[in-house]
């Protein structure tokens, strides 16, 4: 078990991190939701950046009660370049969605840097929920977006 | 004119829409009352994700409906009040309030929601809209049993 002023410096960081992706991915999300031509894909497109951006939202809250600051952001060649892709009209779909699924194997594994966080949380328990239900919506939202892109190249579907 | 007549189909994805939002609303609302009240920073924690996610999800279906043409209007039902009122509470102790949310929905909290799914046949996009959602209930359920459990095992083993 670590001392808790530890346990803090790292949490802290950690925090703020995955703060600044999940928002990064909700605008990201968000531009493809513009240019989706699929109705089933746009539809879960939609709840899927309400999760991020509610992930983005209680991690911001989380440091502001814990005293920590939220200064992280992706780096902005990153960050433009995800928009371009995702909200281009030009790339379609299945490409945007092969690259999502193609970053992990499973779910557990895009579930993975969030619960490795939560098994090593002793001090702050609050934080730990927090981050334990934010897991399950990664993984959630990784499991419906390969279903979904598995569902496209079954043979058979037009 | 759609909006005036939106067709038999439609009407009927709005006016579930329209409940769902009322539900979802009220329940983000009672969790928020439950959170203030809370002193248990684990359940804190984990009520705070299912507060944000009850709104959100009450924006997305509020958008939707008005996406269709639809006006939000609906309240929630006499018993989803009464059962927001418990969750409310500060009188009532954290384990009283998971252990009746946990009664009341025995099997699967996402059951009313998948059923309301399986009602939308030709919306492909409320459709995937409210499964998405599932999945978010489902996780919320998951924790609440989980949060329940670590309460009981610590009832259990204190003198």
């Amino acid at each position: 078990m670590s001392h808790p002023d530890v346990e803090r410096e790292w949490v802290v960081r950690f925090l703020d991190d995955l703060r600044a992706a999940e928002g990064a991915a909700a605008e990201v999300l968000g531009a493809w939701i513009a240019v989706c031509r699929l109705d089933g894909l746009r539809g879960a497109l939609r709840a899927i950046a309400e999760r991020e951006a509610a992930h983005a939202e209680l991690l911001a809250d989380r440091l502001r009660e814990i005293g920590a600051p939220c200064d992280a952001s992706l780096d902005e060649r990153v960050r433009a370049g995800a928009l371009a892709r995702f909200g281009s009209r030009t790339v379609p779909d299945e490409e945007k969605l092969a690259l999502v699924v193609a970053r992990y194997p499973d779910e557990v594994s895009a579930m993975r840097p969030i619960t490795a966080i939560v098994e090593q949380l002793d001090h702050d328990v609050e934080t730990r929920e927090i981050l334990r239900l934010v897991a399950e919506g990664e993984g959630a939202t990784f499991a419906w977006l390969r279903a979904y892109h598995a569902g496209l190249e079954r043979p058979g579907r037009g | 004119m759609l909006q005036r007549d939106p067709g038999p189909e439609r009407a009927r994805v709005i006016g579930l829409l329209d409940a769902f939002q009322a539900a979802e609303h009220a329940g983000a609302e009672a969790v928020g009352r439950w959170i203030s009240a809370c002193g248990d920073p684990r359940l804190r924690g984990g009520l705070k994700v299912i507060r944000a996610r009850d709104a959100r999800h009450a924006a997305l279906a509020e958008a939707r409906l008005r996406a269709l043409g639809g006006v939000p209007g609906a309240r929630p039902s006499r018993e989803l009040a009464a059962l927001c009122g418990v969750v409310a509470d500060p009188g009532v102790s954290d384990r009283s309030k998971l252990a009746m949310l946990l009664g009341r929905l025995p099997g699967s909290a996402e059951e009313p929601l998948v059923g309301l799914v399986r009602d939308v046949e030709s919306d492909a996009e409320t459709r995937a809209l409210l499964e998405t959602i599932v999945d978010d209930e489902r996780a919320s359920l998951r924790w609440l049993r989980h949060a329940f459990e670590e309460l009981e095992g610590e009832n259990v083993s204190s003198p």
